[in-house]
């Protein structure tokens, strides 16, 4: 097969077998590819084979939002084919390399196009473009000998033929508009091609059968076979979106619409957040309010802080729709598992948004939750839209005092049940009574899932110690005044970053030996206790020295 | 109590588990040891089913053996809308009777093929098979493609599934066991996703349970 065929758009599909939540099973040059439309209408053309075993993902499950493999049950997003959860490992959040492969995909004269590498604009029909899409017939024969053997055939009908590999063709026709009744013409035809189709299957059985298309499958991403090189990097921006929307959706909270200038953006999961770099030279994170599936966009909440220290404040009032923004690629250090029997959700403030988001993926999953909003007004409640869509699910507990809000914690969490998980997002004081008052009814640290938003513990730096690097087989020092980030990027060392604060758990690093003082709020008391994770950037040691696991 | 003797991977005792699950009919299973025991030729078991074949099922006394037999009985007598099997519609009971007969054919092809690629039946001309199913999964493509053009849910027209939706279900969701790909039969492959979401369907190894479709769902 001439290699430029695969440059070629060829229709592989009708716009009406992709029906909702269903994977259409299609073949272009001995590729196969699973085709599904989301609910967004979106058009999904992928490589028919799930990353983790390889069995078809034609057999999954089209849920609208995501496609969900039959096997292991791995969900991958609508449009980036990302994996958003794998449910052998509920606690993680799947590595962002984990991603289908997906080809071009067009929607056009009621047909769906691809081809490996297609690029440009479609074949134009002519007259034929506004055609009547006929039944498809499948074949047993060369494409090349099918296109002969239909010259002569009616001219009022425009032909595709869909090579799906050496010997097997798909006819696909488009019939010029006419006064003659649809289905009249759709059978006539129908009957027609099929007596054809038998005719050149006829002749094709009197042939040698040409071996089938091997397909080339994709080799390993070079970036994740090679060492990593050096940087000296530190926190990097690595997308350009654009605002496309900004509304004020409470009192004092925006709502960012942010779209991407050049490319897909990269795959999200429940709890991510993301970088954003502020034109006055400020990092800020924001957690990703969208549901599953919604991947052509990122949607974040921010809320102007009172002591804004010129992030919150600038985003409010110099940030308008049409700026453009550096963002980092999605972390997820707040992952959500969906293994649980029930979900309580425990949101306080702008503490919602990450929380919104999770509540979004159970919803659309089926999976039992209950929200608790704790929000001072009814005009500070950010994302009542989403949260109404719940239905009962959803409780707003509305300006209580902080003794009444303890109180109502207190009943939320009276049963503590080892099937339940619990994700509290809020205010710090919010957010240690909450984990207090599990612990003290019983809960476990590992049903607790919390996110601080910063850390306002005042961080100690003093003391200078040694770090270890176990598999790097390197020795620096920290010196007073010195992170251990710090130290590590400067010896070039890429260690990833985000809040730099010890809050958001990015610059996470396993500990091998040494005694680890915590300053951090990211890690749980228990973590903390088992002395085998540190955050490097503002965690220090006790010991004269540490070994990381890096 | 109705008794069905029943092997766990059997498409012909699928379809009665899915008749006895869709019009909730209590009944006990006997197991029947198919393979490797060959059990259905034993002595005992031939003496109710002379042909040695499986389904079976006993009720109020009375030995019934075929799945298509099977499935009338139980839609005239357990289901008293008459929905599965429209009794005072002559119409519709001539083409329900024809897909019965066509499911049967299905059998002979597109099981035989499973039986030889995945229990060993070594005396089977499984080439042959293949290609009679072929023809056949056509034929049923051809007519629920065209169904669809006038908005006919089931293989028989009206608004409910009937039996001829649950003779041919099982041994066309079952063919890939047998190296029968429905690749090029893009309206079966959407005929089975509905088929999935009846409410009651039950599953068997190899045939899972589909996602919800998009009126069942909460957004």
């Amino acid at each position: 097969m001439t290699p430029n065929l695969h440059s070629h758009w060829f229709p592989i599909a009708s716009s009406t077998d992709l029906v909702p939540r269903h994977v259409y099973q299609a073949q272009l040059l001995g590729r196969e590819f699973a085709v599904w439309r989301a609910d967004d209408g979106y058009v999904n053309v992928w490589e028919n084979r799930c990353l983790h075993r390889g069995v078809r993902l034609s057999i999954g499950i089209n849920d609208g939002r995501e496609l969900k493999c039959q096997y292991h049950g791995w969900r991958y997003a609508n449009r980036t084919a990302g994996c958003t959860y794998i449910p052998a490992h509920p606690a993680d959040a799947p590595a962002r390399t984990i991603c289908n492969n997906t080809y071009p995909a067009r929607e056009a004269h009621g047909l769906i196009w691809t081809g490996e590498h297609a690029s440009g604009s479609l074949p134009d029909l002519g007259c034929f473009a506004d055609g009547i899409v006929l039944r498809p017939i499948p074949l047993n024969a060369p494409a090349e000998m099918v296109s002969e053997s239909l010259e002569g055939y009616d001219s009022d009908v425009f032909f595709l033929v869909q090579p799906c590999d050496s010997n097997r063709s798909i006819i696909r026709g488009l019939a010029k508009p006419s006064k003659r009744d649809r289905l009249d013409l759709l059978r006539y035809h129908n009957f027609a091609l099929q007596e054809l189709r038998d005719h050149i299957e006829g002749q094709a059985a009197s042939q040698d059968t040409p071996e089938p298309l091997v397909p080339i499958i994709s080799q390993v991403a070079a970036e994740l076979v090679d060492l990593p090189v050096l940087h000296t990097i530190g926190r990097q921006a690595d997308f350009t979106v654009t605002i496309t929307n900004k509304e004020t959706v409470a009192e004092d909270v925006v709502r960012l619409r942010l779209e991407s200038l050049t490319s897909v953006l990269p795959t999200f999961q429940p709890g991510a957040h993301i970088d954003l770099h502020l034109q006055n030279g400020l990092v800020r994170q924001y957690s990703l309010t969208n549901g599953p599936g919604e991947t052509d966009h990122y949607t974040i909440g921010v809320k102007r802080e009172i002591e804004s220290r010129g992030g919150s404040a600038t985003i409010h009032d110099h940030l308008r729709v049409g700026d453009n923004l550096a963002i980092s690629a999605p972390r997820n250090n707040f992952p959500l598992r969906r293994d649980a029997v029930r979900t309580i959700f425990i949101a306080g403030g702008i503490g919602v948004t990450p929380l919104i988001s999770m509540a979004q993926a159970l919803n659309v999953q089926g999976l039992d939750f209950a929200f608790h909003y704790f929000v001072q007004s009814e005009t500070r409640a950010a994302f009542s839209q989403e949260l109404h869509a719940f239905n009962e699910a959803t409780t707003f507990h509305i300006n209580l005092s902080p003794h009444a809000t303890s109180e109502e914690l207190t009943h939320i969490l009276s049963d503590p049940n080892p099937t339940y998980h619990i994700y509290v997002c809020g205010p710090i004081p919010m957010l240690d009574a909450t984990r207090k008052i599990a612990k003290k009814q019983g809960w476990d640290d590992e049903q607790v899932h919390f996110e601080y938003f910063k850390n306002t513990n005042k961080i100690n730096t003093e003391g200078s110690f040694e770090i270890d690097l176990a598999r790097s087989a390197c020795t620096f020092t920290v010196s007073e005044g010195q992170s251990i980030l710090e130290v590590l990027r400067s010896n070039g060392i890429n260690m990833p970053s985000s809040c730099e604060t010890g809050a958001c758990g990015t610059c996470r690093c396993g500990v091998i030996a040494g005694e680890i003082d915590h300053q951090d709020v990211y890690l749980t008391d228990s973590e903390k206790a088992k002395g085998n994770t540190i955050m490097t950037c503002v965690s220090r040691s006790r010991s004269d020295r540490l070994i990381l696991d890096i | 109590m109705l008794k069905l003797y029943d092997y766990e991977l059997s498409g012909n005792c699928y379809k009665i588990r899915l008749m006895l699950s869709f019009l909730d009919v209590v009944h006990s299973i006997e197991s029947v040891d198919f393979y490797p025991g060959a059990q259905h030729k034993s002595p005992a078991f031939l003496r109710l089913n002379p042909m040695g074949q499986l389904p079976v099922i006993e009720d109020a006394g009375m030995v019934l053996r075929d799945a298509q037999a099977i499935l009338i009985y139980l839609a005239a007598r357990y289901d008293s809308q008459g929905v599965w099997f429209p009794r005072d519609d002559p119409v519709r009971l001539g083409q329900i009777a024809q897909w019965l007969a066509f499911a049967d054919s299905i059998t002979a092809t597109a099981s035989v093929a499973r039986l030889h690629d995945g229990l060993l039946y070594s005396h089977v001309d499984s080439e042959a098979a293949r290609l009679g199913a072929h023809k056949l999964f056509r034929i049923l493509d051809e007519h629920l493609y065209f169904c669809e053009q006038v908005e006919q849910t089931w293989i028989c027209p009206g608004d409910q599934p009937t039996l001829a939706d649950i003779a041919c279900f099982p041994y066309v969701m079952l063919s890939e066991e047998g190296g029968i790909s429905r690749i090029d039969y893009p309206a079966l492959r959407r005929w089975c996703d509905r088929f999935k979401r009846i409410p009651g369907f039950v599953v068997m190894p190899g045939i899972f349970h589909a996602g919800p479709g998009l009126e069942a769902s909460t957004v």
